[in-house]
């Protein structure tokens, strides 16, 4: 369970919470191909490394954040509100 | 011409099996007399400079693909490149099911082939893996999971395999300690009776192949980590390692959830996420549970080992990550739902609790195959059901190699199919109740 | 009768005033209050405690502590408890598990003869073959098992969870858990000690006058103090991510255990150290002993371990143990002293102890055997925290290094010094804690939603000086071979032939001779397993290589991980009348509503022919407000919705990106700006998310306020022939064709309950009005309708009958008639996919979809044996058997009084009129047609619009 300091409601219990994973760029629909559309369906870059991502707090403040998170270690070092823009 | 020099490859002429001394009960008996040590049942070689055949992951997967391309096709010139010891990743910490009762012609078609190579195995290999077909049973909790039983048990046995739903009753006679009362909250309404299935030693199935592929020749190099993969002009031409450089014109990834990241080593992007998969045991009790009990609707998988232990297994973590350190939330809501089940085992203990990392697709079926760097295979994304599908994959992925195409048994699980969108139908099982 | 108690001793923990009885192999002992299990039994001269796993070699106490191997025992319905822990209860019947016949004459202990065979890893060397035989082996081989059993009839005892969120806690009650505990505490922080004895002092329970004296002086500061609380008995079991840590309280009252589960700011781990057996030939014999037993049975138990002892020491805790030993009458026939080059070579005994030969070959006739050869620092849990084992060879075990910020080491397990050097760290140690977790509590309380956050990151920590590891002999194998791993008898002479058999290293060795996989998971053996792997391999303990501890660091039972059950359902507020009126239940997700009240078939006639009232309050409300609500709901669903006029409802289909049909319901427009939205009653909760996911993640910009009002609100669907009639007689709106038409909604009171809303929408294929009202007054409403309409033939009905009545309609319900891969295409909504919207969700999806065309269909189909009804998932074969598509739906309809059903099938099967098999579950085909349209029965659909 790790601990995630929502930055509207405080440290949380992450199952409070839910993970959608790396956040992607969907492209435009009436300007795509399977190709491109199916990578962003599909395609993951699965990093072994910090990474940004999305989580929704599912059980609190029902608003989506961004994470930074080192996969391996689990270690969160930054939260904020979607769109805040951060280290 | 033999198929694999026809195909380029440098077949060796393969060690037989015999210069590995058989095991058996009389050469247990001599070796307890004489009191001299066992033979290395595998050895250390130095890094060549290059293999026909690199084979990255030295699990289950890696090692049975070594030993098919020898024992099948005569193809001995492999490297088995372990970062760790063999059997370190996923082979050694799944809960060790052994089924093939699945949703889709294919996938049942596929794992069915697995089960009969695991039943020929321990002769095969002569290496006992221990398997014990004690039956397999996937309880159901709903209308909605006895339909999803029903719809597997017909595709099972149109594919011929021993499959079927039964009632609580029926079910209660074959685990005693399951409450089939409707006390609980998650009522037995019924189960999916799969008789072939069992459990296995896991890590026998590891160093049984190890064993057989060391013999005919394969090198297994444990301690070496790939450190790169060298692409010239659309192929593969090497592969760098903590140990030196190999030169290969054949590269088969079978690394489980470091997938990506080996994949991404040869500009190959996967659709696929890592998630821990975790699982525990009891402390051992004399034997009481002979069926593999599964349910889907509380994620829970539990079988008791001839050791007298229980294995339990959970669904995937829910966010992804590359930490095999567990979680108490696993084993608390595990517990709940083992006691659901068998109210009877409060007082059992749990003794240890471990992860593995499994690479998931987004319809739960496994690529193997060819990518878009040419000569770069990969036996990836098996998800939950890597260790069920070893001797098949090995099989599968050494006949493509040898024929340079990919056999029927393994043509929906391209790569390409997530382009094409044409996705498996065990992604339908996955998205209607378990 | 406890010929080995001992007079009184100054740190006794026993009430020699309270005698208890308690069974011990079906014979009665006595034991005092305080007495483990172990110790009551060695009071009274019993030795042999169990029988060995493979060999079935007698044994005694070793460790006389939790992590004793030998002591695990059978206590009524409890298996495998620990004797060297657990206290005698009144009455408790224990008996040993794993000998057969009796403890004394083991007939399993012949495989003692065979040992030689049984070399690790010998099963899989053999019962190969013939195959037909191999599972005859498997009974045999599983015969083995090595523990206690399980009581079908167990009654689980009562267990509880408990969170905390302490500043501080400290695992380890010794000295410098404690001291770490009072400097924590006087600094400010919140601090939970936990301690696994039933009370605290460590090591300093069963020490010296000075040691004693000592003790009492921290616990009279550590008890009382206000910022400190004390849990004994209790252990902690784990470390998880972001210092989630689990306690494991044995001795609370009114509970068998309880879980506490702590987040913590600071770790202070104090778990000192573990003292190691020594392998030697014969040192698994009763009468073997560690000297920390052998002082913890006679100062805290009272208990004269032997007659006349042989002690090995190479430390002061040996040493100590020949001063304890001598003051309990003991007899010492020879101390050997490994400092000054003693050495040990066998001990000697058929069932129990009888002799010591030394190195020097002088044999001494003991019953008693001490062993005083090192400590193993027990690194579960700052393994668990992430930190790496360094081995010091200087003093000859592992320390852990690396520790994350949140996590520090005290003690024992960091390193020696007097006591008034543990305590000192320790206090250091507590001090350093209690800033670090009071500089986190200080960044969480300010952060701020614009100013990102810092995590479990500890800033600035400053390091605390180590203690030094005291100099100790490097001792784990004398020049015999003894056992290493006494739970799973594994000898140091498998170690070896493991390792060079080619499991050369030691995560192979361990998993080839299960070494350390028993329940002792390694906390005495691993170090000298590592060591004996070493002579074979040539790598040094200091090499790197160490096997990790995994969670738990102590067993737990299932029932504590459990707690209480916490298995939440749902109800809707017109539960009591459907539990008054025979409703039988069905489990749907969360919710338990009523699946029929005795005939489903009879409801279904009620309906078509009279009206029925239908409890629906599961079904998802989603309250949808602002202006640029139609442009959400354009983006979701996949019709279009710019033109929905007030008053209107509509019905939609919603996609997931890859196409695949997510949810369906009705959204109607209640207001200029405000939008009531319906799902499915499984799929509430994932399309308020999506909705959200949308907003959120793709226009922000947009007005639109999201409110999930499920529970809110209770809905009864009334359909039927009478429903107009009924609904007029307990509402003022005007519900004629022309003021309430079709697919419309209005709002009003209902049954005198304000702020209802109506549909007029018909998923059973009747006339119907599907009544929202604010849901305290649920039941009101209920029983106000059935009133009203008694004398027109009301009934309730339940979810069978709906799905009765929506099949004949050939209405599909996501999920069952659609799965996974079903894209929007081919379910008999193909009209309502508007592709030429800019956009919604899975667009390109279905538009290539509708471009390729190869996509199963939905069709209804009947059996030619109109009282055949194939089961749901039953499979579509084609002449060869290859599968073509499955029932997804199947009844027999009431109305028709036939058998009914929706299937999938390729696209060259969907033709109206087409024949179809069916493979039935025991074997045949069953002949079905194929018909022209969705519904069997009113396929005009005038009976809904009338």
């Amino acid at each position: 369970m790790l601990l995630i300091v929502c930055p509207h409601c405080g440290p949380r219990n992450s199952d409070e919470f839910t993970y959608l994973g790396e956040p992607r760029t969907r492209p435009d629909v009436n300007d795509t191909d399977p190709a491109t559309w199916r990578r962003y369906l599909y395609m993951r870059s699965n990093r072994n490394d910090w990474v940004t991502e999305r989580w929704f707090h599912v059980s609190g403040c029902r608003r989506y954040l961004m994470v930074q998170r080192h996969t391996a270690s689990n270690e969160i070092r930054d939260v904020r509100p979607l769109g805040e823009t951060g280290s | 011409m033999s198929r694999a020099e026809a195909n380029g490859h440098n077949a060796r002429v393969p060690h037989p099996m015999s210069t590995t001394p058989r095991f058996s009960a009389w050469k247990l008996f001599r070796q307890g007399m004489s009191r001299a040590p066992w033979p290395r049942v595998w050895d250390h070689h130095d890094l060549e400079p290059t293999y026909d055949v690199v084979i990255i992951g030295g699990g289950v997967h890696g090692l049975a693909t070594a030993y098919y391309l020898a024992r099948n096709h005569g193809i001995t010139d492999v490297a088995v490149l372990e970062k760790s010891y063999i059997g370190s990743g996923g082979s050694g910490r799944n809960t060790a099911i052994v089924r093939s009762n699945y949703l889709t012609p294919e996938g049942s078609r596929f794992y069915d082939r697995s089960v009969k190579l695991y039943e020929g195995l321990a002769e095969d290999l002569n290496f006992n893996v221990m398997f014990e077909q004690r039956g397999h049973l996937t309880l159901a909790h709903s209308d909605a999971s006895l339909r999803t039983m029903r719809w597997r048990a017909e595709v099972n046995k149109l594919e011929g395999i021993d499959s079927s739903v039964i009632s609580p009753e029926a079910v209660k006679e074959l685990a005693p300690f399951l409450d089939i009362s409707d006390r609980p909250r998650y009522p037995i309404v019924g189960a999916l009776w799969h008789p072939p299935g069992g459990i296995i030693r896991h890590d026998a199935v590891v160093w049984g192949y190890a064993r057989g592929a060391n013999a005919m020749g394969a090198h297994i190099h444990q301690g070496t980590e790939v450190t790169g993969i060298d692409v010239s002009d659309g192929r593969v031409t090497g592969v760098k390692t903590t140990r030196g450089d190999i030169a290969t014109r054949t590269v088969v990834n079978c690394t489980a959830g470091w997938s990506s990241l080996i994949a991404a080593m040869a500009g190959v992007e996967l659709p696929i996420t890592t998630r821990p998969l975790q699982a525990a045991v009891t402390e051992p009790v004399k034997q009481f549970l002979h069926p593999v009990i599964v349910s889907g609707s509380l994620h829970t998988y539990v079988s008791q080992t001839a050791r007298g232990e229980l294995v339990f297994g959970a669904s995937v973590d829910p966010f992804a990550s590359y930490s095999t350190r567990g979680s108490l939330e696993f084993t608390t809501g595990l517990a709940t739902h083992v006691l659901e089940l068998m109210p009877a085992l409060a007082n059992m203990s749990l003794l240890r609790q471990w992860a593995g990392l499994c690479d998931m697709t987004p319809d739960f079926a496994p690529i193997i195959g060819p990518t878009p760097v040419e000569g770069f295979l990969v036996d990836v994304g098996w998800g939950t059901y890597g260790f069920k599908a070893g001797p098949v994959a090995g099989e599968s992925v050494a006949d493509m190699i040898a024929n340079e195409r990919p056999g029927e048994l393994i043509a929906g699980f391209g790569l390409d199919r997530f382009e094409s969108g044409s996705l498996t139908a065990e992604k339908g099982a996955a998205a209607v109740g378990h | 009768m406890s010929p080995y108690r001992l007079d009184h001793r100054p740190g006794e923990v026993i009430d020699r005033a309270r005698d208890l009885t308690f069974e011990w192999n079906g014979e009665t002992h006595q034991a005092l209050l305080g007495d483990t299990i172990a110790s009551a039994l060695a009071a009274s001269g019993v030795r042999i405690f169990s029988r060995s796993y493979k060999y079935h070699r007698p044994r005694g106490i070793l460790t006389a502590t939790y992590h004793d191997p030998n002591l695990m025992v059978q206590v009524g319905d409890e298996p495998n408890v620990r004797a060297g822990h657990r206290r005698v209860e009144e009455g408790m019947e224990v008996d040993p598990q794993n000998a057969w016949p009796s403890l004394d004459f083991d007939i399993k202990a012949s495989n003692r003869l065979v040992g030689r065979f049984l070399s690790p890893g010998f099963y899989y060397k053999t019962f190969m073959a013939p195959r037909p035989l191999w599972p005859a082996y498997q009974k045999v081989l599983s015969r083995f098992a090595n523990g206690g059993v399980v009581d079908p009839e167990t009654v689980p005892g009562r267990f509880d969870h408990r969170h905390v969120h302490p500043d501080v806690l400290v695992a380890g009650g010794g000295p410098a858990g404690m001291a770490a505990a009072l400097a924590a505490a006087d600094a400010g922080a919140s601090v939970i000690l936990v301690e696994e004895e039933p009370s605290l002092g460590g090591h300093l329970r069963y020490g010296s006058q000075q040691d004693l004296a000592t003790l009492t002086e921290l616990r009279d500061r550590v008890e009382p103090h206000p910022g400190i609380e004390v849990m004994t008995d209790a252990v902690v079991t784990g470390r998880f991510d972001h210092n989630w840590v689990s306690v494991v309280q044995r001795d609370v009252p009114g509970v068998t255990e309880r879980m506490v589960k702590a987040r913590v700011k600071c770790l202070v781990l104090a778990v000192g150290t573990l003292e190691r057996p020594y392998v030697f030939k014969g040192n698994d014999l009763p009468g073997v002993m560690l000297s920390t037993a052998v002082r913890r049975l006679v100062n805290l138990y009272a208990v004269r371990p032997g007659d006349r002892a042989v002690v090995l020491t190479a430390n002061t805790s040996g040493d100590a143990a020949i001063a304890d030993l001598e003051a309990a009458g003991v007899e010492i026939a020879a101390v050997i002293d490994a400092r000054t080059g003693g050495g040990i070579h066998e001990a000697a005994g058929s069932k129990e102890l009888s002799s010591v030969l030394d190195s020097r070959g002088r044999r001494v006739e003991a019953d008693l055997l001490v062993t005083a050869t090192g400590w193993t620092t027990p690194t579960a849990l700052s393994d668990m925290s992430g930190g790496k084992n360094v081995y010091h060879a200087e003093s000859a075990r592992y320390v852990p290094t690396g520790l994350p910020d949140d996590v520090m080491a005290t003690g024992g397990m960091n390193g020696d010094g007097s006591t008034e050097q543990l305590i000192e760290h320790g206090t250091a140690t507590g001090a350093e804690a209690a800033r670090r977790a009071l500089a986190l509590r200080a960044v969480w309380v300010s952060r701020s939603p614009t100013g990102g956050s810092a995590q479990v990151t500890v800033a600035d920590p400053q390091p605390v000086p180590p203690l030094v590891p005291a100099p100790h002999p490097a001792m784990f194998r004398a020049s015999t071979h003894g056992f290493v791993d006494f739970s799973e008898d594994v000898t140091s002479k498998d170690i070896i032939s493991a390792a060079k058999e080619g499991y050369d290293s030691i995560e192979l060795a361990k998993r080839y001779t299960t070494v350390g996989m028993g329940p002792i998971q390694g906390k005495l053996e691993a170090v000298n397993a590592l060591a004996i792997h070493g002579e074979a391999t040539g790598i040094g303990l200091d090499d790197g290589q160490t096997t990790t501890w995994r969670p738990p660091h102590s067993p737990i039972r299932l029932g504590t991980l459990a707690g209480r059950k916490h298995e939440p359902v749902r109800y809707s507020t017109i539960q009591p009348w459907h539990e008054a009126h025979g409703a039988v239940p069905l489990l749907a997700g969360q919710w338990v509503r009523p699946d029929h009240y005795g005939d489903p078939a009879a409801e279904v006639e009620t309906v078509r022919e009279r009206v029925g009232i239908i409890d629906v309050s599961p079904i998802g409300k989603i309250d949808l407000r602002g202006r640029d609500v139609p442009k959400l709901l354009d983006l979701v669903y996949v019709n279009r919705w710019e033109n929905l006029a007030i008053g209107k409802v509509r019905y939609g289909v919603m996609c997931a990106e890859d196409g695949v049909i997510l949810d369906d319901g009705v959204t109607g427009r209640l207001g200029e700006n405000h939008y009531m939205m319906s799902t499915t009653s499984s799929g509430a909760a994932t399309v308020w998310n999506w909705l959200d996911e949308w907003l959120q993640t793709g226009h922000p910009e947009w007005d639109v306020k999201i409110t999930a009002v499920t529970d809110g609100y209770a809905s009864i669907n009334v359909a039927g022939p009478r429903s107009r009639d009924l609904v007029a007689r307990v509402t003022d709106i005007d519900l004629s064709p022309e003021a309430f038409p079709y697919m419309s909604v209005r709002t009003g009171d209902v049954a005198g309950v304000k702020d209802c809303f109506v549909w007029r929408i018909g998923f059973t294929g009747e006339l119907s009005f599907e009544i929202h009202i604010p849901s305290l007054h649920g039941l009101q409403v209920w029983e106000a309708l059935l009133e009203a309409g008694s004398d027109l033939g009301v009934g309730p009905f339940g979810i069978e009958a709906q799905r009765i009545l929506r099949l004949e309609k050939g209405h599909f319900i996501v999920g069952q008639d659609t799965d996974g891969l079903s894209q929007g295409h081919g379910f008999g909504i193909d009209e309502l996919i508007k592709l030429d919207k800019t956009d919604f969700a899975g667009k390109p999806e279905l538009v290539w979809q509708a471009q390729q065309g190869d996509h199963p269909r939905l069709v209804a189909i009947q059996p030619e044996d109109p009282d055949l009804v194939p089961l749901e998932a039953c499979q579509i074969v084609g002449p060869d058997g290859v599968i073509r598509g499955r029932v997804t739906s199947s009844r027999q309809s009431p109305t028709l009084g036939r058998s009914i059903g929706l299937a999938q099938v390729e696209p060259d099967l969907a033709v109206p009129g087409q024949v179809i098999e069916i493979r039935l579950p025991n074997g045949k085909n069953a002949r079905a047609r194929i018909l022209d349209s969705h519904a069997h029965f009113d396929p005009e659909g005038t009976r809904a619009r009338g």
